[in-house]
């Protein structure tokens, strides 16, 4: 069965280092030289980090907040990440290009009001609100399970010895919550490298990622090399970054 | 140095831990406003004015659903969707709890490699599991059948399949499979006997969250479809920026709809276990 999935990305080798069954490095020589993919490689790059670092602070109260609560009400909370969770991510992109757009819901309320309208929507602001909304379940759920698994005496003690709730948090609660952060961070990393939908409905010309540059050399120009050589860079940095995540795992046990 | 921070508060003691400072609880809110209002903000437009988006809604009606249900490239595209992420979700689910047990009850040498191996496609970007299907379907002549569709799926699926049953049977008592084998049951026996019936919460919920995945998904689909085989995600992936009308409104509501159900009702499987848990024990 892993065959089905191994015969592809065999494909995928074969392609990026073959022009018409010939062995050549050119199509990766063409790439890191083609200003079109460095460009694209590093908004790539921009826009994944820039994404989950919000995604974690965004995450990381929602995170807190739930583990504090009894078991009841935590299943509650949960269900309200849960949901976002398994939510199509094309109806969280349209929605995202109802409540952005120029004749969209804010910039509507704004012209009734008078005031001055955004454009939010066809540029980085809108790739990164919609991406970080599909990301933060992502991070909360690592970050939840590290701060589940400490252990309540800890902040019990430092309470009795007369630490107050923010001093336990810096000192205690924070720091032992950085394997969880970690593991979120590289989650959700990885996971916005490969965004395709979201840049391509709520993006401009220059947020093209590096998912919808191998569609476009794919349906567009045919370019099956270039785009096989694009899916083995994303591949390998991927692999990369998991790799160090199963480190964090192997480190700290939790989820 | 005796402020009254600095003294023991012996009162903490004994007392479960509830510090929590009010500014946690309203950033956790703003957090599940952000998480949940755009989905939510679609529903009250897609009972509104059909032309156009008009927020809030000056009328209530039903035309944009009456729409999508008169429209026949629209049940074609959520057929198409239906039909394969049945088949998929079938086909997945056999394989991959068969997966599961031969990996969970084996001391297979390369177990370890052959679960990263196994699991792999569930986080590497989908737009490579993608582009990988579409060249090697397009070399074996199956590019945009339905066939093609559901095998992609499938591929797509079964990593989702093994983690969750693999959890299921981590769970079950293995000496109740030995006490079948002492009795004289075999393998093949044991298995739909013994352990399946167990494993049924566990299969509910990888079923229905399997079918939401598949019905849900675009990469794969937008590679590997075809004009006849278009499926509802690709559709309103392709009509996002052509579309006028809020139609996509109404889908949205409905895929919204699908994915509280399906929630719902693998909510309920999950408290089925804890019941046949706690009648056991």
């Amino acid at each position: 069965m892993s065959l089905g999935f191994i015969v592809p990305l065999g494909f995928i080798f074969f392609r990026s280092f073959t022009i018409d069954g010939v062995f050549t490095l050119e199509g990766f020589r063409s790439l890191l030289t083609s200003p079109l993919f460095v460009r694209v490689f590093w908004t790539t790059l921009e826009i994944s980090l820039i994404a989950s670092i919000v995604a974690l602070a965004v995450g990381y109260p929602v995170a807190l907040h739930i583990s504090r609560q009894s078991e009841r009400v935590r299943s509650l909370y949960l269900i309200m990440v849960l949901l976002p969770f398994w939510t199509s991510i094309l109806v969280k992109s349209y929605a995202f290009t109802v409540i952005l757009g120029d004749a969209g819901l804010i910039n509507t309320a704004l012209r009734a009001l008078r005031l001055p309208q955004f454009e939010m929507i066809f540029n980085r602001f809108g790739v990164l609100a919609a991406s970080t909304n599909f990301l933060v379940p992502f991070a909360v759920f690592p970050i939840l399970a590290n701060l589940l698994a400490q252990d309540p005496n800890l902040g019990k003690a430092a309470e009795v010895m007369g630490a107050g709730p923010l001093r336990i948090f810096w000192r205690i609660t924070f720091p032992l919550s950085g394997s969880g952060v970690l593991a979120g961070f590289i989650l959700t990393f990885v996971l916005s490298l490969g965004l395709f939908a979201t840049p391509a409905l709520l993006g401009g010309r220059h947020d093209m990622m590096m998912a919808n540059l191998i569609d476009f050399y794919t349906r567009d120009t045919l370019n099956w090399n270039a785009a096989s050589a694009i899916a083995v860079i994303l591949l390998f940095t991927s692999a990369v970054l998991l790799l160090l995540l199963n480190r964090v795992r192997g480190t700290e046990k939790f989820a | 140095m005796n402020s009254p921070a600095r003294k023991l508060n012996l009162g903490a003691i004994g007392k479960p831990v509830h510090w929590r400072f009010p500014l946690t609880g309203i950033m956790a809110w703003s957090a599940f406003a952000f998480l949940l209002l755009p989905s939510l903000i679609i529903i009250p437009i897609s009972f509104g004015n059909k032309n156009q988006i008009v927020f809030p809604p000056t009328a209530f009606h039903w035309d944009l659903y009456y729409l999508f249900f008169t429209t026949s490239t629209w049940i074609a595209a959520t057929t198409q969707s239906a039909k394969v992420a049945l088949l998929s979700t079938a086909i997945a689910l056999t394989l991959g709890t068969l997966a599961a047990y031969g990996i969970e009850r084996s001391r297979l040498r390369g177990k370890q490699l052959l679960l990263v191996v196994l699991l792999s496609p569930l986080l590497i970007p989908g737009v490579v599991t993608a582009l990988g299907l579409y060249s090697y379907f397009a070399v074996i002549g199956l590019s945009g059948s339905t066939t093609a569709l559901v095998m992609g799926h499938t591929v797509f699926l079964c990593p989702f399949v093994i983690v969750t049953v693999s959890a299921g049977i981590k769970e079950l008592d293995g000496s109740i499979e030995t006490a079948a084998s002492v009795m004289g049951a075999g393998r093949f026996k044991i298995f739909t006997a013994v352990v399946l019936p167990q494993l049924r919460p566990s299969l509910v919920s990888a079923g229905l969250f399997s079918f939401l995945m598949s019905f849900d998904e675009l990469v794969i689909s937008w590679f590997i479809s075809g004009a006849q085989t278009t499926t509802l995600p690709v559709k309103m992936y392709s009509s996002v920026q052509t579309e006028t009308s809020p139609i996509l409104a109404a889908i949205s509501t409905m895929l919204t709809i699908l994915s509280v159900i399906i929630c719902l009702g693998a909510e309920g499987a999950r408290n089925l276990r804890k019941k046949a848990v706690a009648a056991d024990s």
